[in-house]
């Protein structure tokens, strides 16, 4: 049986800034979370789907934000979830061309995103892009880089999680991808503008 | 200056990778510092490494998604008005049948045989008769409440007597002197029987049943105590009721 728990703020965000127990981190901001945000999006014009996608989102630019040293702890967790939440929601809104005039003088006297934040998580259709292309990648390119740059496992631990003959041959496999992946991001001048921003904000 | 070599490239990857020494490390930074070129080669490759992370990250968000819409949207048991109706009484009986349960539990563990005879005992008391001016030097005394007085003017006596006995029996077990109480009644009861009279004879049997209680005697009482109850006409069967005898009981089980 799964031993459900919550985590403390500073746990959490230690968790997401060290990649350990990413699942039941992840995990723990659903439960504390998920319905509070897909509550806003849903009185706000949203759909249950709408909120769920939103509640993705919002997630991933979380992460990607605490990783990058953006989240300094000046606000809660909960606070910060809320306010990119709105921030998403509303960009989406107004991407529909459905922002109310009452959501958006709301967004205006409440939302305060920082600037390197906003563009974290702004450019929903870049992002939509870079999983594009890395989703054009073949099954094995995909699951070597993701083994080695996503999980961090060692060439050793990915020898054992595939069918080649040394660490060498995953080695080379792995440069082949890289490269591949590199002409497939740079022949898209707006994808490197969008990953640009994910680096660096 | 143009370091675009397949060697320098793998530099580059090693550097992304982090798996240089750090003297090769500095070399290359340095290299970098001063060629834009192999800064932009470097940033498509930071810029990559990137993409896959976002991928994994959306990935395994999408993969834990699908998990928590199925554990946070689990639909919830709808119970019943019957049902809920049974549960709500049978939950009111269990708590009433522990609350009983816990009452008589502490009834019989809290049981003494000094409770039962507090709960039992009140002090004899003479009647007092109007007008009447001949009472005895004894009656006198325990009317004083003289117990030690009365006791003394019993064993004093040339001749016996029984309502003096009966009397010194109640100031012995007033004064907790349980074994002279029950010799004092007894006595009292034997010499009823020897006369085939029945002077004081009820009061002696009621007060020498407390007296076998509190000295712990609950055979002895129980028999007592199930004739007085049995004989209607005895003066204290009214008082001797079934939770004085059970109470005996369970005494004499503990």
């Amino acid at each position: 049986m799964e031993v459900i728990r919550n985590f403390p703020d500073s746990e959490l965000v230690a968790n997401i800034r060290s990649g350990q127990r990413m699942e039941d981190t992840i995990k723990a901001i659903y439960r504390g979370h998920f319905e509070g945000l897909c509550w806003y999006v849903m009185n706000n014009s949203g759909s249950r789907q709408d909120a769920e996608d939103i509640f993705q989102e919002v997630l991933v630019s979380f992460i990607e934000l605490v990783q990058q040293d953006k989240f300094r702890g000046e606000s809660t967790v909960k606070t910060f979830l809320y306010s990119l939440n709105r921030y998403t929601w509303l960009n989406e809104l107004k991407r529909r061309g459905r922002a109310l005039a009452r959501e958006e003088k709301y967004e205006k006297g409440q939302v305060h995103i920082e600037m390197d934040a906003g563009h974290t998580i702004a450019n929903r259709e870049g992002k939509a892009e870079v999983l594009k292309v890395v989703a054009e990648l073949g099954d094995t390119c995909k699951k070597i880089l993701l083994l080695f740059y996503y999980e961090n496992l060692s060439m050793k631990e990915i020898l054992d999680q595939t069918d080649y003959e040394s660490e060498q041959v995953v080695r080379n496999k792995k440069y082949k991808c890289l490269k591949q992946l590199e002409q497939m991001v740079n022949a898209n001048p707006a994808l490197r503008e969008t990953l640009k921003n994910l680096i660096h904000g | 200056m143009d370091n675009s070599t397949p060697e320098m490239d793998e530099k580059l990857v090693r550097l992304l990778d982090g798996d240089l020494s750090p003297e090769e490390r500095i070399t290359v930074e340095q290299q970098l510092a001063g060629n834009a070129l192999l800064l932009q080669q470097y940033d498509r490759l930071l810029a990559t490494k990137a993409a896959i992370r976002h991928f994994g990250l959306q990935q395994q968000v999408g993969a834990i998604h699908s998990q928590m819409m199925a554990e946070l949207n689990a639909p919830i048991k709808k119970i019943s008005p019957v049902r809920k109706m049974i549960r709500y009484t049978s939950a009111i009986a269990a708590g009433i049948l522990l609350l009983v349960a816990g009452f008589f539990a502490y009834q019989y563990f809290s049981l003494t045989p000094e409770k039962v005879f507090s709960a039992n005992y009140q002090a004899y008391e003479l009647n007092t008769s109007r007008g009447t001016t001949t009472n005895s030097l004894i009656e006198e005394a325990f009317r004083q409440k003289k117990y030690e007085e009365v006791i003394r003017l019993r064993d004093a006596a040339t001749e016996p007597n029984i309502k003096n006995e009966f009397l010194a029996g109640a100031a012995a077990l007033e004064l907790n002197n349980l074994s002279l109480a029950r010799q004092r009644f007894a006595s009292v009861i034997e010499q009823n029987k020897t006369a085939n009279t029945t002077v004081l004879n009820d009061e002696a049997e009621y007060y020498l049943a407390l007296t076998q209680v509190r000295q712990k005697d609950f055979a002895a009482a129980v028999m007592l105590l199930e004739k007085i109850q049995q004989d209607s006409g005895h003066t204290y069967s009214a008082k001797v009721k079934n939770g004085l005898l059970n109470d005996v009981r369970k005494l004499s089980d503990q």
